[in-house]
């Protein structure tokens, strides 16, 4: 494998794990504001933000994390063909269909860019007394889509490099 | 292209790119997008980024990733161990004894927590170690912890129930307390078949030895302590809810903190134990949120190009069915897209299309709820595609194989099946208790 | 004859409401349309999240759409007048009249000219803007602390009051009463309360209304717009007013109706001289809209203006 790809490999591995890492505490603060959004309902008056701040911190939380749960392995297939490959042939079929899922997800950011630039262009607040701008979590969110995508061609890469007999990653030789 | 035709692509292209195993959300997706861009038009090149703003408005999906925190720390927090300690001794006389204590202690879990998850870490890495251990069968241990555990949506909390509920419009309390006698239904069933079974074949389930459960009553009352945190967590969350303290979403986070404030008081919290479950909340997380991510693209791309209509048509005009027989038949092509589907996807692309009819046939929508539930449950557990078999394979020890878990399923799923056509038949079962506590 | 023009229309109405708001106007276009062109109508969210529909149209995922501008957060100045305008209009047949007679239609024009890829269409009323609450509603202290689903403009207004406005996919009202997220609703009259099942998850109704007719329009893509032989303009013109028209009558009906012989609410009021001090507090917020762009101050100078004219025309416009 040439090193500039190798060296991308890496580099989105290492991205997506620190990312992800800082992304999966979001979920402490998914709970705070939860919390306090019972707490301030039960003894004071509620507030006018807490629902949809913590709907963006969801958002944020899974697309995000994205990347680095796909490196985890966290994400189901169906099996009933595939458990029974040798992995040679399983690392094939990912080689191809991996492309599939690179073309959701670039469908998805296309989508996501192009929402981002409306609400940059026209100053888009959400449609809620609050009226937050959209622009920050869009953005947030094109990132967590972005470092998802790189993340499935870096997959595409191992799975092509240990077709090939080399590991990316650790650099192993199993031909 | 006819709108039939468009539904039959787009749903056997799915098919085939699950086959192919790539992840599921990325199967899901690709047909989605594909689709999309292919026959809506130009217009139909933003329709994946726009599923991602409806899901962040769909607000119970706040519940997943804190009921799933929720789980991973409840099964580190002491509790389950106190509790199956309780159950082994009570229970441990009895021929299967173990197992159905196991069954108990799922009931408990689910009544604390809204997923299986929960239940199968549990499961996994408490009860099962025991019972291998004790001698009892493997494949009957097996099937008992993936079939106790998918009680965990079926009993009140329920995320299952509460995404059901959005969709179908229907009040999630109700619907809770819908699933309350079923669930406990089901799990009696399970303990009668298990005892059942265990009197016949002794060996599956040998009884403790009497030096092991020798024990003075007083020690043995003791015991029962340990139900006293769980319930104390069931009236955090599910009580303060239906007493209309907290709104759903609150108690889903008042939940993970109380199941945390359980592992702090037994002295088990540590930056350790927080990071671990963390990044194990992040991963299934993510996977839920990126299927429901991508069905929820298919869902509307399969209704913007007129695909809906056509299920629609079929269904009420063109095969000519009562109601019974169109809910009978949705009901076995749930149980049949549950061996291959993931449940949520499934929840997502197809309720919108059967639950309408559905109430339009004129059934009650509570009841269908549970029947909903109890179909996903058997799907957690049927080959090849299900939540519980792909956990229990991932924590089994290595002497449990694949056919293993595949075999201990199919008496269990045969139980649910028995009781789902008991809740079809008496729908009573599941609308009593919401009646008599909503008549007022 | 070719293949038929098909529109996809998403309205910002569940499909309960639809049903009676647009579904049958868009039938009778479809069968008038004499297989030429076919209009599917979608509802609330269903293709589009509501947040992201302008955007959709925009674009041409969605080929046409019915919502107020406020709803969809349309990228005009204009669009704090669509939804419920604050105390803008005692009945609904003030909204046809401000639009036809008063000149807003020109200034609506205007306003979406300088947006590229959307033409507005047309406007109509809707029903009163009233409260259903769990709780009982008699003074204006009742109203602190109650969040309120409702439109934004309208909740930016009534959290001087201490409400605290929620906005949630319309779908999921009904069951977010339910599962305690929201005290109450303030979106509509009595007659949507009891066709979309609100008053099921209600008690009371709040008779003082805060607008007497919410405004909505109609929009479509331009180019899609642009592109249509000239008789099914004219006959997606002659759909939309057969709407307005309906809706005129239906909540007219409905709002005595209910009011005198619905059983699910209890109908409970402020009393006149307390809500006076709301009206008043509209006045000045519509000052505070009319000083955030000329376009909206020539909004409100029609409204101030209309509002006069009704007043020194008397009976039956005014009976006070
Ligand atoms: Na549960
Ligand atoms: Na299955």
């Amino acid at each position: 494998m040439p090193n500039a790809i190798t060296a991308f490999v890496r580099y989105v591995n290492v991205m997506n794990r620190h990312v992800g890492t800082i992304a999966m505490y979001l979920i402490f603060v998914m709970m705070g504001i939860l919390l306090y959004s019972s707490i301030s309902k039960t003894f004071f008056t509620p507030s006018i933000w807490t629902l949809e701040m913590a709907q963006f911190v969801m958002v944020a939380y899974y697309l995000l994390g994205g990347g680095y749960s796909m490196q985890l392995d966290a994400h189901v297939r169906m099996d009933l063909f595939y458990g029974s490959w040798s992995p040679k042939t399983r690392m094939l079929m990912d080689c191809f269909t991996v492309l599939l899922l690179i073309f959701y997800l670039f469908m998805l950011l296309y989508g996501g860019i192009s929402s981002t630039e409306y609400a940059l262009k026209y100053g888009e607040q959400s449609y809620s007394a609050w009226a937050p701008q959209m622009a920050p979590i869009k953005i947030i969110m094109c990132i967590g889509i972005f470092l998802m995508l790189l993340q499935a061609i870096a997959a595409f890469f191992h799975d092509l490099g240990r077709l090939r007999g080399v590991d990316i990653l650790t650099g192993e030789d199993i031909g | 292209m006819s709108y039939e035709m468009i539904a039959l692509l787009m749903f056997s292209t799915m098919m085939v790119m699950l086959l192919t195993g790539q992840r599921v959300f990325g199967a899901i997706g690709f047909v989605a997008a594909g689709a999309a861009l292919l026959l809506w038009g130009t217009g139909g090149s933003e329709m994946a980024f726009s599923a991602s703003m409806k899901l962040m408005k769909w607000y119970p999906l706040l519940t997943l990733p804190l009921f799933i925190f929720m789980g991973y720390m409840l099964s580190e927090s002491g509790i389950a161990e106190d509790l199956y300690k309780m159950f082994h001794v009570w229970m441990g006389p009895l021929p299967g004894g173990l197992a159905v204590g196991t069954i108990g202690l799922m009931v408990i879990i689910s009544a604390m927590n809204g997923l299986s998850v929960a239940g199968m870490a549990i499961g996994a890495t408490i009860a099962l170690p025991e019972l291998l251990r004790r001698g009892y069968d493997k494949i009957m241990v097996t099937g008992v912890i993936q079939a106790g555990s998918s009680l965990g949506i079926l009993v009140p909390p329920s995320v299952v129930l509460v995404l059901y509920g959005m969709i179908a419009r229907q009040p999630v309390g109700k619907l809770w307390l819908g699933g309350v006698f079923p669930g406990l239904i089901l799990a009696a069933m399970f303990i009668a078949y298990i005892v059942i079974r265990c009197k016949m074949q002794p060996n599956l389930g040998p009884a403790l030895p009497k030096e092991e459960r020798d024990m003075p009553m007083s020690e043995k009352l003791k015991l029962l302590r340990a139900g006293i945190l769980p319930l104390i967590i069931f009236f955090l969350m599910t009580g303060l809810f239906l007493m209309g303290v907290t709104s759903l979403v609150e108690s889903s986070a008042v939940g993970a903190a109380s199941a945390m404030g359980a592992a702090a008081i037994k002295g088990l919290l540590n930056k350790q134990l927080i990071e671990s479950t963390v990044r194990k909340t992040l991963g299934i997380s993510c996977m839920f949120m990126w299927i429901i991510l991508a069905a929820l693209c298919f869902g509307a791309v399969f209704d913007g190009l007129g695909a809906v209509r056509a299920i629609r048509t079929l269904f009420l005009d063109d095969l000519g069915l009562g109601p019974w027989e169109i809910l009978i038949m949705m009901q076995l092509s749930y149980i049949l897209m549950g061996m291959f589907l993931d449940d949520t996807a499934m929840l997502v692309i197809v309720a919108p299309l059967f639950i309408p009819l559905v109430g339009s046939l004129g059934f009650d929508l509570i009841w269908y709820g549970v029947l909903y539930t109890i179909t996903c449950q058997i799907a957690y557990m049927t080959p090849p595609f299900g939540y519980n078999l792909f956990l229990m394979r991932a924590m089994a020890p290595p002497t449990i194989s694949l056919i293993d878990i595949y075999r201990s399923v199919v008496p269990f799923v045969a139980i649910m099946v028995l009781g789902l056509a008991l809740v079809t038949i008496f729908p009573e079962l599941a609308t009593w208790l919401p009646e008599k506590v909503y008549a007022r | 004859a070719g293949k038929p023009i098909k529109w996809r229309l998403q309205t910002y109405a569940g499909a309960a409401l639809a049903e009676h708001v647009i579904k049958p106007s868009i039938d009778a276009f479809n069968k008038a349309a004499n297989g030429e062109m076919e209009i599917e109508l979608y509802f609330a969210d269903q293709l589009v999240p509501t947040g992201e529909l302008f955007r959709a149209m925009q674009r041409g995922t969605i080929d046409a759409v019915q919502s107020d501008d406020d709803s969809i957060a349309a990228p005009v100045d204009v669009s704090v007048f669509g939804g419920y305008f604050p105390f803008a209009s005692r009945y609904s047949l003030d909204v046809p009249a401000l639009f036809n007679h008063w000149g807003l239609k020109e200034i609506w024009e205007e306003a979406y000219n300088e947006v590229e890829g959307v033409t507005w269409l047309s406007a109509g009323a809707w029903d009163p803007c009233h409260f259903a609450t769990k709780d009982p509603i008699n003074s204006l202290a009742d109203l602190k602390g109650k969040r309120v689903f409702t439109f934004p403009t309208a909740g930016r207004f009534l959290s001087r009051f201490g409400v605290v406005p929620v906005t949630l996919p319309w779908e999921d009202i009904e069951v977010a009463m339910q599962t305690g997220e929201l005290d109450g609703i303030a979106w509509s009259g009595i007659t949507e309360d009891y066709t979309v099942g609100w008053a099921d998850v209600t008690n009371y109704f709040l008779t003082n209304n805060i607008s007497g007719a919410w405004a909505g329009s109609y929009f479509a893509n331009s180019e899609r717009w642009d592109e249509l032989p000239e008789h099914l303009k004219t006959l997606f013109k002659l759909c939309m007013d057969s709407s307005h028209y309906y809706r005129q009558h239906w909540y007219w009906a409905g709002e005595a109706k209910l009011r005198t012989q619905g059983t699910k609410m209890k109908l409970t009021s402020i009393p006149d001289e307390e809500w006076a001090t709301v009206e008043a507090e509209a006045h000045k917020f519509w000052d505070e809209i009319a000083a955030k762009s000329d376009r909206n101050a020539r909004v409100v100078k029609i409204l101030k203006d209309y509002n006069a004219s009704m007043d020194k025309a008397g009976r039956p416009y005014r009976y006070s």
